[in-house]
This record gives C-alpha cells, sequence and structure tokens, in this order.
C-alpha cells in the first residue's frame, strides 16, 4: 500500500514537473522573453519587436529576446509573475502588489514614463472634485485608478467610506458611463479622453495632480537580470535608441509614432495627444534621475500604504511595511529582510554614460 | 337528410386524401343506434383514418358524416369516446384521478379541479366504476405502474366518462396478450350491453372483429391501376351483418381474410374458445 | 470474467468515483509544493493551507474594510442574482413555451423569431443592456434571463409538442376546455421535463451570471474571482471555484430531488439523469 502510494506520488510528481519548469531559473541562459500589453508609454515595446531593433541588439549580445504583446494587462502581469516571461511592463503599483507581493523578487530595470495626465477623475453634470461625495463611482477596483482616486480623495479631506466604488470592466466602461445611473468614473486613455468629451462629462481630478506617482515600468526578474547582464543591456539599449528615434521630429520620428498609433487604434494626432499627457523618459539621464530623486521612496511608501490598506500586500500582510523595496541610495522601504522589489539604475545608467 | 329515426350516423360520399393521394372515396355508411361495428382491413386501407374522421380528428377532403341527422361538430366533442392503443390515459394522474377528470372539468371550469368535500365525493361516486373495472387496489397508481390490459381497463372507463352516445375504439387490444384479451372482450361487451351506445371498433384480428361486432365493415381497395398503385383510395368491400349465428354466413373470417389479405389463421384458438 | 460484466461493489464504486477527486488534490499539492521550493510566497500554485486559510478568512472573518463575511455575502448576492434570472426564465418558458408548443397561430408567429433570437450570443448585445437595464442587477438579471430564456422555451414548446396527441384528443372528448387543458394536462405533463430544462440552462445561467459580475459590481462570486485576479491571489480563487461548482453540483441535486418527489410519475419508466 505505501509502496503503491509512493509510486503514485512519484508519476505525479513527474506529470507536474512541467509546472515548475517554468518557473524562476537562476541561470545563465540565452532565450528570453518579455511581454508587454497596450498603453500610451509601452507601444515601443511592440514597435522594438516589430522593426528589429530588439534583433539588433540581442544580437550584439549574442542572445535572443522575444517581446510578446499580450491583450490583458493584468494577464500579462500574472504571466509574469508565474514564470512565464522574463519581464513585464508594468505600474510601480502593480508591481509591488502582484509579482513582488507574490514573492518574485522583481527590478525596475527601465523607468519609461510617468502618467501626466493620462489617469483621472470624470463626473458627470458635476464640476467638483468634492461633489463625488456620496456618489458610486465606476472604476477598476485595485487598479491605478482607485489608487488616483484615493490620493485625489486626500485632497478634499474625502475618504473612500464617503462614496460607493463599483468595479467596472475597463472594456465596458465608455457603455458604462452612458447609462444613467453611472455618475461619475475614474479611468486611463484613451477611454479617458473619449469620455471626457461627452458633453456632461467634466475631468475634475487628473495624474497630473499627483506627478510621478503612477510610474511605467519595464520590469524584469531580478535573479535573471543577476544571471545575465546582456538580457538587461540589450533591453535598455534597444529601448533607449527607440526613445531618440521616437522624439525626433523628423521623417524616422514620425514613422514610428504612427506605427505605434496605428497600432493602438488610433492616428499619429491621437496618439500624440496621449504622449501630451505621459511624461515620457526620453533620455536616460532624465530616468537615472527621476529614480535617484528623493520623491521615489515617499511614493512607494503612499503605494504600500494604500495596497494595505486595500488588503492586497501579499499573503496575511501584517503592515504596509511587510514588502520591501530598496532605492538607489541604499535605503529601503519596509522589510528588510523581504526585499522583492528594487529600484536599481545601473542599467540606465550604463545607457546615459553611452556603456552599451 | 335521412329520415330514418334509429339511423345514428350517416356517411355520404366521403372522401379523404392526403396532397392529392386518395385514401378513402366512395364511402356511403348508414348506421343503427346500439350497433357494434367492427372495422378491418390490410394496413394502410385508411381504417384508422376512417375512425379519425369520425372523432372529428381529421376532417373529409369531401362528402359528410351526420350525427343524429346534423353534421358533426369540426373537433372531438364529449358525445364521442375514444379509447388509442396507446396514450389513452393520462400518464401524470393516477388511476381515480383519470376516472373523477371529467366529472372535475365540469364542476370546476377554471380550476380544472375539485377540492376537499366536492373531491372526496367525486372520489365516492367512481367507487362502483372501480371495482367494475378490478382496479379498486391500483386507485392511487400512476398508469405506469399498470399492466397493460389494467391501463385498457381504465380508458374504456375514463372513455364512457362522459356518456357518449358514440364510442370509437382504435385497435384498443392491440398490444394486449390474447388471455388479457379475453377479458377485455367481456367487459366492452358487458358494457355495450348496459349503456346501448353505437361502437365502432377497428382491428386487425379478424376473429376478435366477428366475436365482437354487429355489423362488420372491411375496407379495401376495389379499383387498381398497376403503373400507378396510389392512384385511387380505398372504401368498404364488405359490410356484413353478424347478429345471425357464425355458420350460417356465406363469408366467415377466413374467407375475409384472404379476400383482403389478412393472416386469418393466427388469433382463430384464442378468440374462439369463448 | 471478462470486464464489461464485472460490476464494482458499492464501496468499490464510492472508493473509485473519489480516486480522480484524491488524485487531482495530491496532483495539486505536489505540483504545489515543487514550484513553492522555488519561490515560498508563489501565487499561482498557493499550498492547501494556505487555501484553507484564505477560504477561513473569507468565511468567518469579517472583512477590515466592510465588516462584513465576505464570502456568505457574495454567495447570497450571486445566488439571489442566479435565482432571480432562473426563476424570469422558467416563468417565460412556462407562458410562452406553453403558448408556442400548443396553440398553432402563436407558433407561426414566434417560433421562428424566437429561432433567430436564441442564437444571439447574449454577451455581444451587453452595451445594449446598459442602455436599457442600467448597470445595477437589471443588467446582471437581463443578462441570464436572455442567456438562457430562448433555450428554455423553445425545449417547453418542444416539450409540449411531444405531449402524446392522443391525450390531447382524449382531454377534448371529457369536455375540457383550453385553458382546463392546459392547467390539467399540458403543465402536469411539462413541468418535469420543464425542470430538466432548468437543471440544463443553470449551467449557461452560472456562466452568465459570473460574466455580468466581472463587468460591473460590488459584490457577487464572480465580482470576487475577477477582483481578486487583479493581483493573481490563486489562494482565493481556487476555494471559490470549488465552492460555486459545489453550489452548482447542489443546485443541480436539488432540483433533480425535487422532481422525483414531485413528479413521481415521470421517473416510473427509465430515468437517464
Amino acid at each position: 500500500m505505501l509502496k503503491s502510494f509512493a509510486k503514485a506520488s512519484l508519476l505525479a510528481a513527474a506529470l507536474s514537473l512541467p509546472l515548475s519548469v517554468g518557473s524562476v531559473q537562476a541561470e545563465e541562459k540565452k532565450d528570453f522573453k518579455v511581454c508587454w500589453s497596450i498603453y500610451v508609454g509601452w507601444m515601443p515595446w511592440g514597435y522594438l519587436q516589430d522593426s528589429g531593433l530588439i534583433k539588433k541588439w540581442a544580437d550584439k549580445y549574442d542572445i535572443n529576446v522575444e517581446i510578446v504583446q499580450i491583450n490583458d494587462y493584468v494577464e500579462s502581469i500574472n504571466q509574469y509573475t508565474a514564470g512565464e516571461y522574463d519581464g513585464c511592463s508594468m505600474t510601480n503599483m502593480d508591481a509591488l502588489s502582484i509579482p513582488a507581493g507574490g514573492g518574485v523578487e522583481t527590478t525596475a530595470l527601465i523607468v519609461g514614463d510617468y502618467s501626466n495626465g493620462n489617469d483621472g477623475i470624470i463626473l458627470k453634470d458635476k464640476t467638483e472634485l468634492a461633489d463625488i461625495k456620496g456618489q458610486s463611482v465606476n472604476l477598476v477596483e485595485l487598479s491605478v485608478s482607485h489608487y488616483l482616486l484615493a490620493r485625489a480623495l486626500d485632497t478634499v479631506d474625502l475618504s473612500e467610506r464617503d462614496l460607493t466604488v463599483i468595479n467596472t470592466s475597463d472594456a465596458d466602461m465608455i457603455a458604462a458611463y452612458a447609462t444613467s445611473d453611472v455618475t461619475s468614473v475614474v479611468t486611463w486613455n484613451p477611454l479617458l479622453s473619449e469620455i471626457e468629451a461627452q458633453p456632461n462629462a467634466t475631468k475634475v481630478f487628473d495624474s497630473a495632480g499627483i506627478p510621478g506617482e503612477i510610474i511605467d515600468i519595464m520590469m524584469v526578474n531580478t535573479e535573471t537580470l543577476a544571471d545575465n547582464p546582456a538580457f538587461g543591456k540589450a533591453l535598455v539599449g534597444a529601448w533607449y535608441e527607440l526613445m531618440g528615434i521616437m522624439s525626433s521630429e523628423g521623417d524616422e520620428g514620425v514613422a514610428a509614432r504612427t506605427a505605434m498609433a496605428e497600432a493602438s487604434g488610433t492616428n499619429l494626432p491621437g496618439y500624440d495627444a496621449q504622449l501630451a499627457t505621459t511624461k515620457m523618459f526620453y533620455t536616460p539621464a532624465e530616468a537615472v534621475a527621476f529614480t535617484n530623486a528623493p520623491e521615489l521612496p515617499s511614493t512607494m511608501k503612499f503605494v504600500a500604504e494604500f495596497l494595505f490598506d486595500k488588503g492586497i500586500l501579499g499573503e496575511g500582510a501584517p503592515s504596509p511595511e511587510f514588502v520591501g523595496v530598496s532605492f538607489p541610495d541604499g535605503s529601503i522601504y519596509g522589510d528588510k529582510n523581504n526585499v522583492k522589489l528594487r529600484f536599481d539604475p545601473s542599467f540606465m545608467q550604463m545607457a546615459a554614460d553611452g556603456a552599451l | 337528410m335521412t329520415g330514418s329515426p334509429d339511423i345514428k350516423l350517416s356517411v355520404r360520399g366521403l372522401e379523404k386524401s392526403y396532397d392529392r393521394t386518395p385514401i378513402l372515396e366512395r364511402v356511403e355508411l348508414d348506421v343503427e343506434s346500439g350497433s357494434f361495428c367492427t372495422i378491418v382491413g390490410a394496413s394502410g386501407c385508411g381504417k384508422s383514418t376512417f375512425l379519425r374522421m369520425l372523432l372529428s380528428q381529421e376532417l373529409p377532403t369531401r362528402g359528410e358524416i351526420l350525427l343524429d341527422g346534423h353534421a358533426l361538430p369540426d373537433e372531438p366533442t364529449p358525445d364521442r369516446g375514444i379509447v388509442f392503443q396507446k396514450y389513452s390515459v393520462f400518464s401524470h394522474l393516477t388511476v381515480s384521478e383519470n376516472l373523477i377528470l371529467a366529472s372535475e372539468l365540469e364542476r370546476a371550469p377554471f380550476a380544472g379541479r375539485l377540492f376537499g368535500v366536492k373531491r372526496r365525493q367525486a372520489r365516492e361516486e367512481i367507487s362502483e366504476l372501480l371495482q367494475r373495472i378490478g382496479l379498486s387496489a391500483a386507485a392511487d397508481k400512476y398508469p405506469a405502474q399498470l399492466s397493460g390490459g389494467m391501463q385498457q381497463r381504465l380508458a374504456i372507463a375514463q372513455a364512457l366518462a362522459k356518456k357518449p352516445s358514440i364510442l370509437l375504439l382504435d385497435e384498443p387490444f392491440g398490444a394486449l396478450d390474447p388471455g388479457i384479451r379475453l377479458d377485455m372482450h367481456e367487459l366492452l361487451l358487458g358494457l355495450w350491453n348496459e349503456l346501448g351506445m353505437t361502437i365502432f371498433m377497428v382491428t386487425h384480428d379478424i376473429h376478435e372483429a366477428f366475436k365482437l361486432g354487429t355489423r362488420l365493415l372491411v375496407f379495401d381497395k376495389i379499383r387498381h391501376d398497376p403503373q400507378v398503385p396510389e392512384a385511387y383510395g380505398a372504401t368498404i368491400t364488405y359490410d356484413l351483418p353478424l347478429a345471425t349465428p357464425l355458420t350460417e354466413l356465406t363469408q366467415g373470417p377466413e374467407q375475409i381474410a384472404s379476400a383482403i389479405g389478412l393472416p386469418g389463421q393466427s388469433d382463430k384458438t384464442n378468440t374462439m374458445t369463448s | 470474467m471478462r470486464i464489461i460484466n464485472r460490476k464494482p461493489s458499492r464501496l468499490t464504486a464510492l472508493a473509485l468515483g473519489l480516486l480522480p477527486f484524491v488524485a487531482t488534490i495530491i496532483g495539486y499539492a505536489i505540483a504545489s509544493h515543487y514550484r513553492r521550493l522555488d519561490n515560498p510566497a508563489d501565487k499561482l500554485l498557493p499550498s492547501l493551507e494556505s487555501i484553507g486559510q484564505a477560504f477561513w478568512r473569507m468565511a468567518a472573518i469579517p472583512d477590515r474594510r466592510s465588516g462584513d463575511l465576505l464570502l456568505w455575502v457574495d454567495t447570497f448576492d450571486s445566488l439571489w442574482r442566479l435565482g432571480t434570472g432562473m426563476a424570469v426564465s422558467t416563468l417565460l418558458a412556462l407562458s410562452l413555451g406553453i403558448a408556442i408548443g400548443f396553440i398553432p397561430h402563436v407558433r407561426s408567429a414566434l417560433a421562428p423569431y424566437l429561432a433567430t433570437f436564441s442564437l444571439i450570443p447574449p454577451i455581444t448585445i451587453l452595451p445594449i443592456l446598459f442602455i436599457t437595464f442600467g448597470l445595477g442587477e437589471m443588467a446582471k438579471i437581463a443578462l441570464i434571463v436572455i442567456g438562457t430564456a430562448p433555450v428554455m422555451i423553445r425545449s417547453t414548446a418542444q416539450a409540449v409538442l411531444d405531449i402524446p396527441r392522443e391525450m390531447i384528443i382524449k382531454a377534448e372528448t371529457l369536455g375540457a376546455s383550453v385553458w382546463q387543458m392546459t392547467v390539467r394536462l399540458v403543465i402536469p405533463q411539462v413541468l418535469p421535463k420543464m425542470i430538466t430544462a432548468l437543471r440544463m440552462g443553470l449551467v449557461p445561467a452560472w456562466i452568465f451570471l459570473i460574466s455580468a459580475e466581472a463587468i460591473a459590481s460590488t459584490t457577487g462570486l464572480g465580482y470576487r474571482i475577477f477582483l481578486v485576479r487583479r493581483y493573481l491571489a490563486m489562494d482565493v480563487i481556487l476555494p471559490y471555484v470549488v465552492w460555486i461548482t459545489l453550489l452548482a453540483f447542489l443546485l443541480d441535486r436539488a432540483l433533480l430531488l425535487l422532481s422525483r418527489r414531485s413528479f413521481q410519475w415521470h421517473h416510473l419508466g427509465s430515468d437517464a439523469l
């Protein structure tokens, strides 16, 4: 009986092995995969793959890098957290709650941009943020929209208790706004500008009011990066070459932005309008400066407290300091023995120094 | 139209076709009140169609059927009771519920159901009938729990609930065992003697037809077109009074059976014994 | 003896029935163990223990923010939506199904329309539902109704058509009016099949319920799953999935039992399901 049970367990283990090999691999390797989803600041990732720029840089370091678009943002982060991908584009907030909170050590490789008006709160038939009191607010719960709402409410001395949050899928946000029982929404671009264009809509707060707090970052697995610096170098090198092209007003820049615009379902003026509310770090020096700035630790503290308050900071987190976050100056927010999210500008610094 | 007062049912120039294929043609018939007409014929000869027209389940293509001198209504009515070979009783009602249904429908036009004292009363009214058909012990059973013979006894009793002047039977004993069939014959003849209704019974058993009926109607095709077998319909080819003893008849079961191509010998022993 | 002729005893049958379940749990535990060797905080396949803890947290510890026992609030709200939706569908199936199946003129008027309508994937008309019914409970119930009613109406109409013609004729010869035939013959004959239709309808109903709750909601089993999916809390999602499965199973069994109890006559013959 015992013997047959042992046999059965072995068999089960063998069957389940494929599930575990996909996870974090701390070793040198040649093939890497990163994923991204559609968002104004991440469209360059798709262009890097399509234009062959990433292949050029990967070849330079003698590795292979595949950049995969995933249609669902949360799903892309989940895939990364499950170990299917070596890197993924996400916000600082989701990086802390999903991979870092889930024990996957993650490093911010490329700090690409921050939302500077790309996320906003819209009221129907009302014009002041304080009017939101008592309303039902439709938003994607636990997303950056939720964070933005919490931060906005702070500014008018309200709290979430003063209103009702209704979790609403982003795909249905525009249709939801069209119904009479929806009076306020929090969402991001391009939905934001679409809803704002309705005659009775007023944007009463946007992320420009909390600059530098909603940060869009290429996050990579810390161990993979440590064992394979070439992976980091190839991604950073390719990214900043494209940033140079993209920010130029020359033909090449227009062509790149047009391609990104089309890939995100809009046209060049529409995409440029979205870029206007996005603070892109077109040069590595800007990104390094932002990462080194003293505001970043306090932003992450806000984020950690928000996540803790919502009960999503990892399994049974006893306090907002449960997950440690390290910063370039060596300081650490939270538990020093449980650092899972690292802001490390060293690869961006190499790009700034022209060392790639 | 028909003069004679004791003519219960008259059929005049009856024709029935489906999609221009004639099934029955030139059917003429006068049946006296209280007759027991048995109807036989090869399968597909239209004998069941004829019965369904007597029931107004189907309507004639041409011609008319007169009941007591008046045209038949266009749909089934309580003056003609029916027993089918299968599905004659309601499978969702117990034996006693099946039997009181008719009086429930009559007394409760909206609910179609009696409650309390009235329901008990209705149940008492049928206790004698239950005894008569031998189903007292099975009063609270569902039809699916009964044997085939018990189901058909119930069906006959239910069909007579509204005291119809005509009882139509469409191969009612076709699915029963021979022994059971004899019991059924007795029950049916007893009820007929007692109530005196006019009976039309379709059967594929020629001996049963001879045994039970006072009049035998044989349906068959008399006109044939070898090129187009469907060109003509069937009509009544033999119309025999059976009131006289069998031996005096010029045409017995075997002759009729062979004339219309029916198996005449098969059930002989069973039906002739009583 | 040939294997096709060997019948398991009651105990063996029970053990055999449990085997795939036990195997799944053991397989899961092993796979989870291996993943947690790499990363003790792995979220994809949490340990059975942390699943248990999460389930306990959802079921027995009041939520920090609202003070509610989330599992029960979610269950109650979801079952209320499901129940209301299915009640509406059942009433529609009974009234329209019987009218279509029993009255030829109604059948001619509605059957082709219904056949067409039932082919519309309900999710595709969601924006129309929102604008018609708003974002609240009405839209969710409407989605369940639109997703289940057409098929249930059609199967009820078919059940009416399947009543042996002989019984209807017999009722006519007993002097029944159309109304009396409806209440004494058609409805009783159709109800057990209606319950079967309801049991079949519950499968898509759950799917539509979960989808509706994923779109815009503040409570519900589907809401919770899609919410915690945002941080890959499989320790909450997995027990919720098991819970939903269990609820669906119990509902199905309860309906079967109800049918056996109430429509004994229907189950006298061979009983397939």
